[in-house]
């Protein structure tokens, strides 16, 4: 129960069918300096937890997961930045906090289901996306533990945002019916995710080190202040006096360099991921699926032209635009999410091509 | 249905008592007057304050004008260290000593003044969480301001020679002063017979409420106050005072000495059992400065394989309430710092749950959790998580 509208309804909604709740509110992170008589951390959410646990008259638990989340979440964030990579933290929270470690600490205490607050819908043991399309949440989920999803309970998955918040106060929690959506990071809160690796990595990283903005066919545009500060699709911060926009289109840490290219050059068609994970039994080289390659995108359809263990290929039918290495790839078969990896390479919307476009040699 | 419900976190907070709660009522009704005003509502508040002084003194040995209400142990804490440091630093005893297994209200003050420019000096603990003679006396130096040594631990429970180490920091000229707040009640104090200079005590500990609290300041010890304002409590605590409150401890204390005896021979027995089932059922458990002098209404014991966090939430939903190292602002639970200092290893400090026994302890209670703890440790480590 992070401490907003839609944990705590589904709290307040599985009370009401009857079950047996336990709140629990993960902490993992601690802002601010390591003062003996001064600690912690985004102690409003977890007072808002504690609170509606209590007014549904539930028992409400902090869980220590600051230790893993840093290793399995915050370390890897930092390390796909330096690795010229886009990140989405909230994917690997799911896969290994949430749904693992929180899965292990249920255990200990005998309780068979995890419910959380996600719009999305576990039906006869598959997930399929949520009834509301401008909320659907699948796209974080698909790394999870297949054998997680027949103890899961996703209570608002069935509902609009609008309606959540309409049950919020007909079940009496009118501390959260009204919170505004957070968008960001957890634990980048003010949205500036440099100051993190600027506290992580080196002082010399690479990352964020001075280095070309350059050209997808290689002349040299400007310097930028380190390519972390880049992402692929990005138009903020790139240097003017072009004929036409111009979006970064690829990162190529070894060189440092920030590639830059007209709308055209950002789009892809083909996609190749790692890292994979079924919801499903694998489907089969051949099948024709629809796929997300971020959060909220529109479905895109394609085939699944390649597969084997650790990695796929899509052909996609329409070219999508800026597909970024690090963000993941979903798997669709209409509602029901088959799974996902994440995003390697992708390649442009002419065939044959297999790669980013990367500085001349 | 269901079984009561079982307190066993006497160390965190305590219940009002009825005695206590019926000597404050008048002064939150007709009696409600500023005993610093001169009408006859200000006299009868200001002649209740004196009374509860008074009442205080004569439970502590003490003299009436030595004790200065607070609103508890944390603030009698901070006035004593930073107090007695802000009013000696000047004349050459620059110098903090205290354990590393103080409350955090004492670490923190003396963090504070080191912030400031105190010199900060820890005492070496044995495996108990006693402190060692040799590092008390090559560290309780002329240039030592105060000292400052938790009477009983509030997590393990281990009682000091509070006596005898203040005798030892007398001779060198040094203030002391000990944080008492688990051991009011528990340990023989006379501020007549012994040597300390300051004593910490909370009323919510003892069956009075919380937010009030007292310091004993023994005559002649200057220090500087942490409030400015007003000259109430001889300009050691400016505001204006909590006069129920202060009723309601001296009420509370006066019981407590009256029970001290009777009610420390039951809570020892009760430990004993408590001890000794558990022992029975998970040989391997370890419980925490076993070996040293312990008041008797502590255990901390850590169960290898188990963590704190599973175990005081699987104990909870039974319906048993104990605690675990020191929980954060956020309600999470943090590694014991007095653990690490007394040598416990990280994987057992990570396990460790503090039961504290008290007035609302009995028999049948001790019963209860010697059944329910070790089915609750057999399933805890059946599910340990693995390790990745």
């Amino acid at each position: 129960m992070s401490g907003g509208v839609d944990s705590s309804v589904a709290a307040g909604l599985l009370v009401e069918q009857g079950y047996d709740v336990i709140g629990a509110t993960m902490k993992l992170f601690c802002h601010g300096v390591d003062v003996p008589d001064r600690p912690c951390c985004s102690l409003d959410s977890v007072n808002d937890a504690r609170r509606v646990c209590e007014k549904l008259g539930v028992p409400h638990y902090v869980i220590n997961l600051e230790s893993r989340f840093g290793s399995d979440v915050i370390d890897n964030f930092v390390s796909e930045y330096e690795r010229g990579r886009t990140p989405i933290p909230c994917v690997r929270c799911n896969t290994f906090t949430k749904f693992r470690d929180l899965v292990h600490k249920a255990d200990a205490i005998d309780a068979q289901w995890i419910a959380t607050g996600h719009y999305a819908r576990v039906v006869r043991g598959e997930l399929r996306r949520g009834a509301d399309d401008n909320k659907d949440q699948t796209y974080f989920l698909w790394g999870i533990d297949r054998a997680v999803l027949s103890r899961m309970l996703l209570p608002v998955g069935d509902s609009t945002k609008l309606r959540t918040r309409q049950l919020a106060r007909e079940l009496g929690l009118s501390v959260v019916a009204d919170k505004p959506e957070s968008q960001e990071i957890c634990f980048v809160p003010d949205g500036d995710y440099l100051k993190i690796l600027r506290e992580k990595l080196a002082h010399d990283s690479p990352a964020l080190s001075r280095g070309p903005i350059v050209t997808s066919d290689g002349r040299f545009v400007a310097e930028h202040d380190g390519y972390a500060r880049f992402t692929i699709g990005q138009r903020r911060g790139l240097p003017g006096g072009f004929a036409v926009p111009m979006y970064v289109v690829g990162i190529s840490p070894s060189e440092r360099a920030v590639v830059i290219g007209r709308r055209e050059e950002l789009l892809g068609r083909g996609i190749i991921a790692r890292e994979l994970n079924w919801l499903c039994d694998r489907p089969v080289a051949g099948s024709e699926v629809q796929v997300r390659v971020r959060h909220r995108a529109a479905l895109a359809p394609g085939q699944l032209i390649r597969l084997d263990d650790d990695e796929l290929e899509i052909a996609l039918d329409e070219p999508v635009a800026a597909i970024a290495p690090g963000q993941s790839l979903v798997i669709y078969d209409g509602k029901k999410v088959l799974g996902g990896g994440l995003i390697e390479s992708a390649s442009g919307a002419t065939r044959g091509r297999t790669s980013l476009p990367i500085l001349a040699a | 249905m269901k079984p009561e419900p079982i307190y066993l976190d006497h160390a965190a907070t305590t219940p009002v008592r009825e005695e206590v709660f019926e000597a404050m009522r008048p002064y939150f009704g007709p009696r409600f007057g500023n005993p610093s005003s001169t009408h006859r509502w200000g006299r009868e508040a200001r002649a209740a304050l004196d009374e509860a002084r008074e009442r205080l003194a004569r439970c502590l040995g003490a003299r009436t004008d030595e004790i200065c209400f607070t609103s508890g142990g944390t603030e009698g804490d901070n006035l004593a260290i930073l107090g007695v440091w802000r009013a000696s630093r000047d004349t050459g005893r620059n110098a903090i000593v205290a354990s590393p297994i103080e409350h955090k209200a004492i670490l923190g003050a003396v963090h504070q003044a080191a912030c400031e420019g105190a010199e900060e000096r820890l005492l070496d603990v044995d495996s108990g969480g006693t402190v060692v003679d040799a590092s008390f006396d090559s560290l309780v130096r002329e240039d030592v301001a105060i000292c400052s040594v938790i009477w009983v631990n509030n997590e393990i429970g281990t009682v000091q020679r509070l006596p005898e180490l203040a005798e030892r920091a007398k001779a060198k000229g040094v203030i002391v002063h000990t944080d008492a707040v688990q051991a009011f009640g528990k340990v023989e104090i006379d501020a007549a017979s012994q040597r300390f200079d300051l004593l910490s005590i909370s009323g919510h500990k003892i069956g009075a409420p919380k937010g009030i609290g007292a310091l004993f300041i023994r005559r002649g010890t200057s220090l500087q106050p942490l409030m400015h304002g007003g000259s109430q409590d001889r300009g050691r605590r400016p505001g204006t005072e909590n006069v129920a409150a202060a009723v309601g401890l001296a009420q509370a204390a006066e019981l407590l000495i009256a029970e001290r005896e009777a009610d420390t021979r039951r809570l020892r027995e009760l430990r004993q059992n408590l001890e000794q089932a558990i022992m029975q059922s998970v040989p391997d458990a370890v419980i925490h400065g076993r070996n040293a002098t312990r008041a008797p209404h502590v255990i901390n014991i850590s169960v290898p394989g188990t963590d704190s966090e599973s175990l005081l939430m699987a104990l909870d939903l039974k319906g048993i309430a104990a605690s675990g190292g020191s929980a954060c602002q956020s309600g999470s639970i943090m590694p014991s710092h007095v653990l690490e200092a007394i040598g416990v290893s990280s994987e057992l400090a990570g396990a460790a749950v503090r039961m504290s026994l008290g007035a609302l302890t009995t028999r049948a209670c001790i019963d209860r959790v010697a059944e329910v703890f070790p089915a609750l440790v057999a399933k805890a480590r059946n599910v340990a998580a693995p390790v990745v």
